[in-house]
């Protein structure tokens, strides 16, 4: 659904997006994620067609975003990171006006848009003036606006942003709603704990390079091969130490009272081995198994190196 | 254009349920009622009462006057409503928004134009009372009226996409507002300072050089300089005034001031003025098509440094 190969943009001397690479099939629900400056912004405007690349390929559904712009508006539902509404207009008025710029006029726009705001939990607020809403419901309203023309791709720029948790809640569930009835999504935010809840892709970006990317138990079973595996052992400790400081695989060997903490190389069959050779020397372990790793240390981790810069 | 535009219905949607425009339509027909009815009782019953004679010429006078007036209150008002159009949705962050959708830049800027030139209809035809002032007594046609309208419309069309010109061109709205009102005050001033400035220059030279014989002195002459005047919609309405009164030169007198141009021009002038000033509204709406598409407007240098500014200030975000 949305292809981008080798994407680059300067904004003067600085560097937004330094070759990035993303693919995303049709149904899934990507989580763009990367700390402030990586270049999530920039790379959602080019697929919605606001910002030219310097150089690269973007392609959705098979449209080139340079060249058929009719078509990829078509496509696409755009949802900006800042966004204003307009006064004096009522939620139903928004919406019809949006729908009308696809062409759906008169009794269809309507009906259109009470499905969509029903969607968004709105259809209570049709009448209200939209800068009556309150944040959330903007967000919300915004959100059913960029459905309208029913797109195939949702390209939104982190439409959770500066919203409180109840309404943090209430926007995943949303997402969720919209990905598993088989809308392509593609979601941005700085937070990725929060995304790794509902999204069935993860792409983190970190100064203008996609750094890691894939399925959320992907990205977590290789985070988890780096995580430290814990020992703790009845007995011979030292032998154990001895043995664990002959094996190739094993690093960093630390002891805390009877747990080692060992960095190991190996998958599970050599962890298996592992086991073996220790228990064969009369270490009886009480323990074996690696440390769990969660998504905000490997995001901190991967992203550490940005922050201090940025 | 005008039914189907969403722009342009959601424009007047809200400019109809805004106080500002009904105060526009009050405050102008105030001024001219204010001004036309002044000049109605100066002009008839003032002078009945204390001459004891009554001019029925001052009519024309009177609707000269009111068209003056109508006239100068469309120039103020119509950069006031185009020179926010754009930059207006840019300081609300609505714009990305259209620009996503399936309308395209030139429609976004034609459903503008059509809503501002619409508002401008309005506060005109609700002056349509007033104006009649002038048919009470006669002499002034209905054919008159309807020129006038025209001549405002076009005047309206011109100022109009100068305004929106400015207000794609430039992010904040003030700045866009000040160079309309600059353009607008150079084209009506501007151009005749200019022409009185060369002309006097010329005076000069020529006073310095005939010293001797200054009998057979030759007026200053700016020829075909003086065709700078057709950008100028306040000589486009003297010309309208010369072609209903046969009567009056207000025209040829204004520019023999200024020496002789080419003649062709000067019999119709309104006609060629009014098309100049919509050819130059045309380059104006494509040009301001152009600079509002992102991608077109993302090939120049200046719309990528612009961008990565504004960018680089709002939460340091790529």
């Amino acid at each position: 659904m949305l292809r981008i190969q080798n994407l680059y943009k300067r904004y003067g001397d600085y560097i937004a997006l330094n070759g990035l690479n993303l693919y995303l099939k049709k149904g899934e629900l990507l989580g763009f994620v990367g700390p402030n400056g990586a270049g999530k912004t920039t790379t959602m405007r080019i697929a919605a067609g606001l910002l030219k690349a310097d150089s690269g390929e973007i392609y959705v559904d098979g449209i080139d975003v340079n060249k058929d712009q009719k078509k990829l508006k078509e496509k696409i539902g755009y949802m900006p990171d800042f966004f204003g509404v307009y006064d004096n207009l009522k939620v139903i008025e928004y919406m019809e006006f949006y729908a009308s710029m696809y062409g759906i006029i008169g009794n269809k726009a309507k009906q259109i848009s009470m499905e969509l705001m029903d969607q968004v939990n709105l259809s209570d607020k049709a009448n209200d003036y939209v800068d009556e809403l309150s944040r959330g419901m903007k967000q919300r309203l915004c959100l059913a606006r960029s459905l309208v023309h029913n797109p195939d791709l949702l390209i939104l720029d982190e439409p959770a942003s500066g919203l409180d948790p109840r309404a943090r809640v209430e926007m995943k569930t949303i997402l969720k709603n919209l990905s598993d009835n088989g809308r392509t999504i593609i979601v941005s935010s700085h937070i990725l704990p929060e995304l790794a809840q509902m999204c069935t892709t993860i792409g983190i970006i970190e100064k203008g390079r996609m750094v890691v990317n894939g399925t959320v138990d992907e990205i977590m079973t290789k985070l988890n091969a780096t995580n430290p595996i814990i020992i703790k052992v009845v007995n011979n400790q030292e032998e154990a130490i001895t043995l664990l400081k002959t094996n190739p695989l094993v690093e960093n060997i630390s002891i805390k009272e009877n747990s080692i903490s060992i960095g190991f190389l190996g998958d599970e069959i050599e962890e298996a081995k592992l086991i073996r050779t220790l228990v064969e020397n009369n270490v009886y372990l009480s323990s074996f198994s690696r440390e769990e790793g969660d998504l905000e240390s490997l995001f901190m981790q991967i992203t550490a190196h940005a922050e201090q810069e940025v | 254009m005008f039914h189907t535009n969403p722009v342009y219905k959601k424009e007047l949607k809200i400019s109809v349920r805004t106080i500002k425009t009904a105060m526009i339509i009050l405050a102008y027909n105030m001024i001219l009622a204010v001004i036309g009815l002044f000049v109605f009782y100066a002009s008839f019953d003032y002078k009945s009462t204390i001459a004891g004679v009554v001019n029925y010429h001052n009519m024309m006078n009177l609707y000269e006057i009111l068209s003056v007036i109508e006239f100068a209150l469309i120039l103020f008002i119509v950069p006031a409503i185009t020179s926010g159009a754009i930059s207006g949705e840019r300081e609300r962050q609505t714009l990305d928004i259209l620009l996503t959708t399936k309308l395209t830049p030139l429609q976004i800027i034609r459903g503008k134009l059509a809503s501002s030139i619409s508002l401008i209809l309005l506060i005109v035809v609700s002056s349509l009372p007033i104006l009649s002032i002038v048919f009470s007594i006669g002499g002034i046609r209905i054919i008159d009226l309807i020129q006038l309208m025209m001549c405002i419309v076009v005047t309206a069309i011109f100022v109009g996409s100068i305004g929106l010109f400015f207000s794609v061109l430039f992010r904040r709205t003030t700045v866009s507002t000040v160079f309309t009102y600059g353009t607008v005050i150079f084209l009506v001033l501007g151009t005749i300072g200019i022409l009185t400035g060369v002309y006097l220059i010329i005076n000069v030279r020529i006073d310095t050089n005939v010293v001797e014989d200054a009998a057979h002195r030759i007026a200053p002459n700016l020829g075909n300089m003086i065709l700078m005047l057709l950008v100028n919609p306040a000589i486009t309405l003297l010309s309208l005034f010369s072609n209903q009164f046969k009567n009056k030169e207000f025209l040829s007198d204004f520019l023999n001031n200024y020496g002789q141009c080419n003649r062709v021009v000067t019999e119709h002038w309104f006609g060629i003025s009014v098309t100049i000033q919509l050819l130059i509204s045309i380059i104006l709406i494509i040009m301001s098509a152009r600079l509002l598409d992102p991608l077109k407007r993302g090939n120049t240098k200046r719309g990528n440094s612009r961008r990565s500014k504004t960018k680089r200030k709002k939460n340091n975000q790529y």
